[in-house]
């Protein structure tokens, strides 16, 4: 019997002793929103894509992000407090996100920047939960929506509203009549604009022939999916994925001699697509953007010449992707700034109170050449876009600001 | 391992079934229940996040060996099956209005049954044709979640948001107790598959999953049915994985097609070779080092930032090239898995100073 005793007091002491040294090691655990004393810094966690399936794009957004919070910093931070951003990849793999998200929360962060659809619509519940104001490069319809993702907040015009705008083009550009084919990416972003823009042909009266058409991942070509356009008769191809597949459609369409169009929706819309295709094949193809390119001189460009100049970064090197992450976190840090301004402490809730309540947030015409505005009804930021026809290796712009 | 260590002297069938033996596996089991009865009060709640995503993962990697480890029924579709639980049971907690504990449990039955079905090739199948075979259940289930065609699965959005775990007027509450609470809830459920699937296996039932590995033709001649016990395996299986996604919905509150792609499949199959094919201890121990791993490379890798920059520009990478490298090393070197690693360390104690 005392045998026993004393193997169990033994046996807890190890294991008190084990736990203890396993969890020293990483001290000050325990943050969750202490010391907000103004003069800290304001924590905020990035949900990075470097290397994942979309670092070819997630990465000059990161860069973006950086140096908009490089540059806030330089010229004295948010009234007096400098951001602290924490960035770490995750490679577009969800899992990976969800733990840095952890360890994010409790190092005691006071917002997210996340990335793509699939890590904003996994952790859409947590930062609901745990009360963390959340914005991302996904412009899905869903995380407009309050009442489903009360602290998501879309910046852009979602992926809908920039096919209703694609539409219109179309419907436009070919007199109203003519065959439309739809090739997504096989998921749900991909999916995101297909119904929405069905609806919209049906609720305008066009004209239009409407085909959707799943693009099989992994392909050398496309030249089986635009032969099934070639039959539906398609003169107008609206894409809605990443560039490099986009970029493959028009290989295939020059290289089968077909008279057709992209019309390329955000994730394609950019100088990657000019680049991979190449400037003679992607010459006048549509690409519907809501980020304004370097190129175009908005005002809110200014900053961002002036941080490059002094940082000897080629302005060749900043692509729309790197001017959503710096306009992204513009807008992020105006709703921090309006907390600091108007409540006692800096916290989720308050941030979130400051965005739905502050009114138009100036981003200087970065994002759809105009404001972006939140409200207690609805998240969506802004539904403007502009319209850009590659030419010339160059996106050229064709119209700044439209509304679908 | 069927037979008994040297040195252990059985004296009736009784003590030749019992799980234990000696006074030091005793020792062993108290100082484990005191670890995981102390572990929540002195973890941080990041630390105590990846402790209850290993609960959920022992609970999958279990089941999965018990197809794949001691049934011999490789299977590449356990993020179908994971998929098939976390959907379930969301839905039908979530959506249609049922107690939490039932949807998971009904969640658990329904995996089976879906295992099941997909375990149907396995009677003609062996090896690496039924590993194609399940490679299409798991294409056939990704598909499915992926296109959500009519979205019956998610309304159209494309994902589900879980409501926090509620039963009995009991909530799980805010960030501060959530690992906690979670705690509570996924370490008994983790300590039962484990001990079901210990059991499993001193039952006429689990002897012939292993005869089915061992020997098919063999099992079939000393009368094992080889139809029920590869379905059965299938099943049984399944119900654990299926335990596993309910849970994996309900504790991260979201479900979403890319939790439950090749990749994780792979994952899995990667914790039961690290860990130890047939053994049960063997999934435990693969689910913790394959969960910790990762964190653990990132840690490093922040440390030495200043000095290194090279590993955290790269760290995916670098953390997949060390996946592969550890897989390929036990390969070569242990087979066996970690399980195999700790039985020759307690065996060496154990006899020293003579080899056997």
């Amino acid at each position: 019997m005392f045998g026993k005793t004393r193997i169990a007091a033994v046996a807890a002491a190890a294991a008190t002793a084990l736990v203890l040294s396993a969890c020293g090691g990483d001290g000050g655990d325990n943050g969750d929103g202490d010391g907000e004393a103004s003069g800290d810094p304001i924590p905020i966690g990035i949900i990075a894509d470097l290397t994942g399936a979309t670092g070819d794009v997630g990465a000059p957004y990161n860069e973006g992000m950086l140096a908009y919070i490089d540059y806030v910093n330089g010229n004295g931070g948010l009234e007096g407090r400098q951001i602290e951003a924490d960035s770490n990849d995750y490679a577009y793999e969800v899992p990976r996100a969800e733990e840095l998200y952890n360890q994010y929360v409790n190092d005691g962060v006071v917002a997210i920047q996340g990335w793509g659809t699939g890590d904003s619509e996994a952790l859409s519940g947590s930062v609901a939960n745990d009360e963390l104001p959340f914005m991302s490069a996904s412009y899905a319809e869903p995380l407009t929506n309050p009442e489903e993702a009360p602290f998501n907040f879309v910046v852009a015009p979602t992926y809908s509203d920039q096919m209703r705008v694609a539409l219109n083009w179309i419907n436009e550009d070919s007199g109203g009549d003519a065959e439309v084919a739809v090739f997504h990416h096989d998921s749900p972003f991909g999916q995101a604009p297909v119904a929405d823009g069905e609806a919209w042909v049906t609720e305008k009266g066009y004209s239009l022939g409407y085909t959707a058409y799943p693009m099989p991942g992994g392909q050398a070509n496309y030249v089986g999916l635009l032969s099934q356009a070639q039959s539906q008769g398609a003169k107008y191809i609206v894409i809605q994925n990443v560039a490099p597949p986009a970029a493959q459609v028009a290989k295939d369409i020059q290289a089968q001699g077909l008279d057709m169009t992209i019309v390329c929706l955000n994730w394609c819309a950019n100088e990657l697509f000019i680049n991979i295709a190449g400037a003679d094949v992607a010459e006048g193809h549509m690409l519907v953007q809501p980020i304004a390119p370097i190129t175009t001189d908005k005002p809110g460009h200014e900053a961002i010449r002036e941080y490059i100049e002094a940082e000897g970064i080629d302005e060749g090197d900043v692509g729309v992707s790197w001017v959503a992450g710096w306009a992204t976190m513009d807008v992020m840090a105006q709703g921090i700034e309006h907390a600091l301004q108007n409540s006692d402490e800096l916290t989720g809730p308050a941030i979130r109170d400051s965005l739905q309540t502050m009114g138009a947030i100036d981003v200087g015409g970065l994002i759809g050449g105009d404001v972006v505005q939140f409200s207690e009804e609805s998240h969506r930021g802004s539904t403007t876009t502009g319209i850009y026809r590659a030419e010339g290796g160059q996106m050229v712009e064709v119209e700044g600001s439209v509304t679908p | 391992m069927a037979a008994t260590a040297t040195g252990i002297h059985h004296r009736s069938y009784t003590s030749e079934l019992k799980l234990r033996a000696t006074k030091a596996e005793y020792f062993r089991l108290a100082l484990l229940a005191v670890l995981l009865l102390v572990v929540p009060f002195v973890m941080g709640n990041y630390w105590l996040s990846i402790v209850n995503t290993i609960f959920i993962a022992v609970i999958g990697a279990v089941g999965l060996n018990i197809l794949v480890g001691y049934t011999g029924q490789i299977s590449l579709g356990q993020g179908g099956f994971l998929a098939v639980g976390a959907y379930s049971s969301a839905i039908l907690s979530d959506r249609i209005g049922l107690p939490t504990p039932l949807a998971i449990l009904i969640a658990v039955v329904l995996t089976a049954v879906v295992g099941t079905f997909f375990g149907l090739p396995g009677l003609r199948l062996k090896g690496l044709y039924l590993a194609i075979a399940t490679l299409a259940s798991q294409q056939i289930i990704e598909f499915i979640i992926r296109r959500d065609h009519g979205g019956w699965l998610t309304e159209g959005k494309g994902f589900i948001n879980v409501d926090r775990f509620e039963f009995l007027g009991f909530k799980i509450g805010a960030r501060a107790v959530f690992e906690q609470q979670w705690y509570w809830i996924l370490m008994p459920l983790a300590v039962l598959a484990v001990i079901g699937a210990r059991n499993i296996f001193r039952t006429g039932l689990g002897r012939s999953f292993m005869a089915v590995r061992d020997q098919d033709i063999a099992a079939e001649a000393i009368g094992v049915n080889i139809t029920r016990a590869k379905l059965t395996a299938f099943a049984v299986s399944s119900a654990f994985v299926g335990l596993a996604g309910a849970l994996t919905a309900h504790y991260s509150e979201v479900v979403t097609w890319e939790k439950f792609t090749l990749q994780v499949s792979i994952l899995y199959l990667a914790m039961i070779i690290v860990g130890g094919l047939g053994s049960v201890a063997g999934a435990v121990y693969g689910a913790i080092f394959m969960t910790i791993l990762p964190v653990l490379i990132r840690n490093v890798a922040n440390a030495v930032e200043g000095s290194v920059p090279f590993l955290s520009d790269q760290l995916p990478a670098i953390q997949n090239a060390v996946f592969g490298a550890i897989i390929i090393g036990f390969l070569i070197f242990e087979p066996r898995g970690l399980d195999r690693i700790w039985q020759r360390m307690k065996d060496y104690l154990r006899f020293w100073p003579f080899r056997y």
